[in-house]
């Protein structure tokens, strides 16, 4: 019965017991929603033109930066364009929220209110408003499952946003809060304070997300690679809303393809070129 | 006839009650040493209720905690299925012991348990504990297990459901 699930026999089942276990989730996670919306009912009027405030003037910040950026995209794109490569768009993204948390302190995994009644599928990257937070690996009708990036399971593709230098970064064996940065020869330019985006190999992962920062780098004569560890940008602990990226016929998937062959060619990328799958 | 159907929707709510538990989000420190609610309740229909609760039972409530669980199908079915075997060949003994001493034997149990799960974890390659802190749930159960015993024993009888 175990190994026939190894096999994926079992998806069906697996899609019909999703359905009965989405009462439960919705029961366990009452307590929080009771909560949320309790604290939203009694905050005082004060409080909420405050926010608004706030918010109103973030918005308009962040409005500012938009439209910088759009230039800059377009720049990009054009430039892009004269390399004859295929550029990135924008991605549309599919709002969800995260209803618990798995129960098993060794799996780093979420539940997410968005199934494949939404669209959602196997591999969909899962992004929070700072970063990368991981990947979905179980859909359910209703709900799915993300394994987060921390997961010592999982392993996403990075690059640092400095140089360019490529790296991949795993969930850390005994610090559910880091990543550590496999394989990564001394000599490679990788400093503490980069910042490492998502190099969009692998394939499951859309580029230049933000996905950490490095916070520490030893390089020791006696071993054969550096020990870097980082922190992942996105809030993995202490969020409730994700964005799943829509990323189906997107074109920029095509640029990631060319390049990890390319990338291929080279020796040393060869062993990068690795996927990001869990286990 | 009245009484059964009450009985049966007693075990089927203890169920939903554990299972509730199994997953209601904790804190990571707390997680490590979340008790195996479950397998209490197993190990307790299986002690007074043999003919009701079973080994079939507990692997059916296995399954669904995989679900619950988003884990492998049919991890926590075998562990439930070892539990209420095991708890099947004491319970005669267990009867007759104090609480506490039934506690040690459900630290045995559960341990049991945790270690099958674990070593099938280790089969499937599967995330799991390095180190021997895998088996804190089985301390926990075991200190809650007067507990489950005083509470479950007293809803029954006031139920007057035996």
């Amino acid at each position: 019965m175990i190994a026939d699930n190894r096999f994926g026999y079992m998806d069906h089942a697996r899609q019909a017991l999703g359905l009965i276990a989405t009462p439960f989730h919705w029961l366990a996670d009452t307590p929080v929603r009771v909560g949320n919306s309790l604290s939203e009912l009694l905050v005082s009027r004060t409080d909420l033109l405050e926010e608004n405030a706030r918010l109103r003037e973030e918005l308009l910040l962040s409005r500012q930066r938009l439209l910088l950026a759009e230039s800059l995209s377009v720049e990009n794109n054009r430039l892009l364009a004269l390399q004859n490569a295929s550029a990135l768009l924008e991605q549309e993204v599919l709002p969800a929220e995260i209803i618990n948390v798995s129960p098993n302190p060794y799996s780093r995994r979420f539940l997410i209110s968005k199934g494949s009644r939404d669209g959602v599928f196997v591999g969909q990257a899962v992004l929070e408003a700072n970063g990368l937070i991981g990947q979905v690996v179980q859909v359910m009708p209703f709900t799915s499952w993300v394994l987060i990036i921390t997961d010592s399971s999982h392993v996403t593709p990075v690059e640092v946003s400095r140089n360019g230098e490529r790296a991949l970064a795993r969930g850390s064996q005994d610090d559910d809060t880091e990543l550590d940065l496999e394989f990564v020869l001394p000599t490679q330019d990788i400093e503490v304070g980069d910042t490492l985006i998502s190099s969009g190999m692998g394939l499951v992962y859309p580029k230049n997300y933000p996905v950490a920062e490095v916070i520490s780098v030893r390089r020791s004569p006696d071993q054969s690679y550096a020990t870097i560890k980082a922190r992942p940008m996105a809030r993995v602990s202490s969020t409730r809303h994700v964005m799943l990226v829509l990323d189906a016929g997107n074109p920029g998937y095509a640029a990631v393809v060319e390049e990890a062959a390319a990338a291929a060619g080279a020796d040393e990328e060869s062993s990068l070129a690795a996927v990001d799958s869990p286990n | 006839m009245a009484g059964l159907v009450r009985f049966n929707s007693l075990i089927v709510s203890s169920f939903i009650v554990t299972g509730l538990l199994a997953i209601v989000p904790m804190p990571q420190w707390a997680m490590y040493y979340r008790p195996e609610w479950v397998a209490l309740v197993v190990i307790y229909w299986v002690i007074n209720n043999p003919e009701r609760v079973g080994i079939g039972v507990a692997w059916v409530v296995g399954i669904i905690v995989d679900a619950l669980t988003g884990s492998l199908f049919g991890l926590h079915a075998l562990g439930l299925a070892l539990v209420a075997y095991l708890a099947l060949r004491l319970r005669l003994r267990l009867r007759l012991f104090s609480v506490s001493r039934q506690a040690s034997v459900v630290l045995v149990i559960v341990g049991l348990q945790l270690l099958l799960i674990q070593w099938l974890q280790f089969l499937f390659d599967l995330p799991r504990g390095t180190s021997m802190m895998f088996l804190a749930p089985a301390i926990t159960s075991a200190l809650l297990w007067p507990l489950a015993w005083v509470l479950l024993g007293g809803i029954v009888r006031s139920l007057d459901l035996n």
